[in-house]
């Protein structure tokens, strides 16, 4: 079968997925999947909040209803993406990237976040890591996905340098991985403008407003 | 006269040196983000709300309250000078004005704009003065089952005045609502939704939700797109516009302002709706209707009005019922949390200086955009020539740094992140973002009152339709749907929308 609307195709798949899933984490999963979970020897599986009745709600009684109706639009929006009198051509969602390289994206953050909650306690490390290594695949393989993947990546290498590395430094690598994912890329109008904007953050919101970031490196101090 | 009082105390408190700055600096920004394309005033309160924290509560609902009306004049400049919209309620706009700049009557149509807008913004404040006080005094006998329902109306109104497909919106809005429950239940202390990371026990932050949403998806689109600018800055010419000029707008502006005053009580309603019903309606009316799309000046005058009135009015549903009608009214009332105050018809009586402060900053707010917009256009228009590349990454630092100040922690940035993925697949996919960030609000307000009501009326969910004043909510709900779901009304909604899209 052909998708006639891809627009609402993807839209309808969407909205299936997180009303399903908001049901399921609700009142938990099918109980032939807990049957399997238990026959494969890993336990009782925690799951589930209250339902209650509809005089005494539970936690999980407005999000099953919630999740229950965005599904079933989900799916009225999918079958029409399936069947769509419009022309096939003017429906193109244009998306940068495809449903794999989107499925490569999420199984790094959550195999490098995991890994580093693990290894460290904390999952800064992951995030980060998995922010640059995606940065990178996207500058190399898929060109059409930078101003995404770069403006993304930029606050997240922002974030997460802020502490160890000051404000100062890590506003002038978010302007130049920020400028990095434009059309244009000029680096010395990127570097002036990195400095100035690293000082105009450095004068408002530290010493203006007073927020708690650091200037200057940890190692310095 | 009980409301002039009312008015006298509010001036004092708005003209008060201090809140006279605030004003200031607020539509001073709200023109600066006005002007330029690709910063909204949602992004623009979100990222000032964690600043706002150290302001007094009427200083800074004043401030952000310019803003937003600010952006109204501020739009309308770009609209008409480089044919992009400023701001998303000035894209009618586009279509006369930047004609009447093609045939270099920029400064009249800047002019007409102007005008038409403080008018619009004078008489709105008026109507926000006499129409709200009544309406809090109804809302104050509401209990949790007219809550409720005013919610359901809320919501269902932002899914019939988005443009695209009603499905969609309504499955956006129950998205919202879903995300809206993140953290602790209140009733239970049960974590829902929060997969085991602590820092979501609290719930999403809103800001987050509409910095991702709106900010980093708006600018993600943006650098995919290449676009021409064609700037008329070197021949404003004369501002003034002629008498026949005069004779002509009157009329359209008169219309404008009441359209506009109507549609943004309207929850769900506000700047973006009247404009562009304002343009339909003038097209109609007008007995130059073969200029518009030329250059005709009822097709800025009528717009212009309208979109201001319509953002003033907007505050009605939210000083009055606490229920924010579009997403910047529900920064609003995150601004209002932050500084200890319920939104509610309490407000009123309890904070009179707050309410009716607000109300007379607006008017005093509307009097420096005129000032701002007309005799020192020629500032605003330098700014259009600093060009995108500059623009965003500037941006980019000013969000990164608030989202990170909310709670000192990277965390926050993740979650915008993530929020900025999905509002670009949903750009992409023709799904509008303000339906969710709507029911995003709602969402623990609602199960609240559901929860409520039901307790009180032992499980019947007939309630709902029992009490008079939540039936008569719901009735109106259901109308709305079942009237734009007809197949001839579907067709004229989708084309009143077609031309958004093209943009």
């Amino acid at each position: 079968m052909q998708i006639k609307n891809e627009k609402d195709f993807w839209a309808g798949l969407m909205f299936m997925g997180f009303g399903l899933a908001a049901m399921i984490i609700a009142v938990g999963p099918p109980a032939f999947l807990v049957a399997a979970w238990k026959s494969m020897g890993w336990g009782n599986p925690e799951y589930g909040y209250q339902m209650g009745t509809a005089l005494r709600m539970g936690p999980a009684y407005f999000p099953t209803v919630l999740g229950g109706l965005l599904a079933i639009l989900g799916l009225v929006v999918f079958l029409r993406g399936l069947l769509s009198k419009l022309p096939p051509e003017t429906m193109k969602a244009n998306m940068s990237f495809g449903i794999l390289d989107f499925v490569v994206g999420v199984a790094l953050f959550a195999g490098l976040g995991y890994g580093s909650k693990v290894l460290f306690k904390s999952g800064d490390y992951g995030m980060l890591a998995a922010s640059v290594i995606l940065a990178v695949l996207s500058f190399l393989f898929r060109p059409k996905t930078k101003p995404l993947i770069l403006i993304l990546a930029c606050g997240m290498v922002f974030a997460y340098l802020l502490k160890p590395l000051g404000l100062v430094l890590a506003t002038i690598l978010l302007v130049f991985v920020a400028a990095l994912g434009g059309h244009e890329y000029k680096t010395k109008e990127v570097a002036i403008l990195a400095v100035l904007l690293s000082l105009f953050s450095v004068v408002v919101f530290v010493h203006g407003l007073t927020l708690p970031f650091p200037i200057w490196p940890a190692f310095l101090q | 006269m009980e409301i002039l009082s009312n008015l006298a105390l509010g001036f004092g408190v708005a003209l008060s040196p201090f809140n006279l700055l605030m004003c200031l600096v607020g539509v001073v920004l709200g023109t600066l983000i006005g002007v330029l394309p690709g910063v909204g005033p949602v992004a623009t309160i979100a990222m000032l709300l964690p600043i706002t924290f150290n302001l007094n509560p009427i200083g800074a609902l004043i401030m952000l309250a310019g803003i937003y009306y600010g952006a109204q004049y501020g739009g309308s400049t770009t609209a008409i000078l480089v044919n992009l919209p400023g701001e998303s309620s000035s894209v009618v706009t586009c279509l006369d004005g930047y004609q009447m700049a093609r045939r270099g009557r920029a400064g009249p149509a800047l002019a007409t704009a102007a005008i038409g807008s403080f008018f619009a913004g004078t008489i709105s404040t008026l109507v926000v003065a006499l129409f709200a006080p009544p309406l809090a005094e109804v809302a104050l006998k509401f209990g949790p089952s007219e809550y409720f329902s005013l919610m359901v109306l809320g919501l269902v109104a932002a899914t019939v005045l988005a443009s695209g497909s009603l499905i969609k919106a309504i499955a956006m809005v129950l998205l919202g609502l879903l995300l809206g429950l993140v953290g602790t239940d209140v009733n239970s202390g049960v974590l829902r939704f929060a997969f085991g990371v602590s820092e979501l026990a609290d719930g999403i932050g809103f800001v987050v939700v509409a910095m991702g949403m709106f900010g980093l998806a708006e600018i993600i689109v943006n650098l995919e797109q290449t676009d021409q600018r064609e700037v008329f800055t070197s021949k404003v010419g004369r501002l003034m516009p002629s008498k026949e000029d005069f004779k002509r707008m009157a009329p359209s502006i008169l219309r404008g302002t009441a359209l506009g005053s109507a549609l943004g009580i309207l929850p769900g309603g506000g700047a973006l709706l009247s404009s562009f019903a304002s343009y339909t309606v003038e097209k109609k009316v007008s007995k130059y209707s073969h200029e518009f799309g030329k250059g005709a000046i009822e097709g800025v005058a009528g717009p212009e009005s309208a979109n201001n009135a319509g953002a003033q009015t907007s505050f009605i549903p939210l000083l009055t019922l606490g229920i924010p009608g579009n997403a910047v009214m529900a920064l609003m009332i995150g601004a209002m949390m932050i500084q200890g105050i319920a939104p509610g018809p309490q407000v009123m009586t309890e904070r009179p200086q707050l309410f009716w402060g607000m109300i007379a900053s607006m008017w005093v707010g509307n009097l420096m955009l005129v000032i701002l917009n007309l005799p020192m256009i020629g500032l605003w228009i330098k700014l259009l020539t600093v060009p995108y590349r500059i623009l965003y990454p500037a941006i980019l630092v000013f969000m990164c740094i608030g989202v990170f100040s909310l709670s000192n922690n990277p965390f926050d940035v993740l979650i915008m992140a993530f929020f900025g993925v999905l509002g670009y697949i949903c750009a992409k996919l023709a799904c509008e973002p303000a339906p969710m960030i709507l029911g995003f609000i709602l969402g623990p307000l609602m199960e609240e009152n559901l929860r409520r009501a039901m307790l009180l009326s032992r499980g019947d969910p007939l309630v709902f339709f029992q009490k008079p004043i939540s039936a008569t909510f719901l009735i109106i709900s259901i109308v709305l749907l079942v009237v734009i779901s007809l197949p001839a009304l579907r067709s004229k909604r989708e084309q009143a929308f077609a031309g958004e899209e093209q943009k």
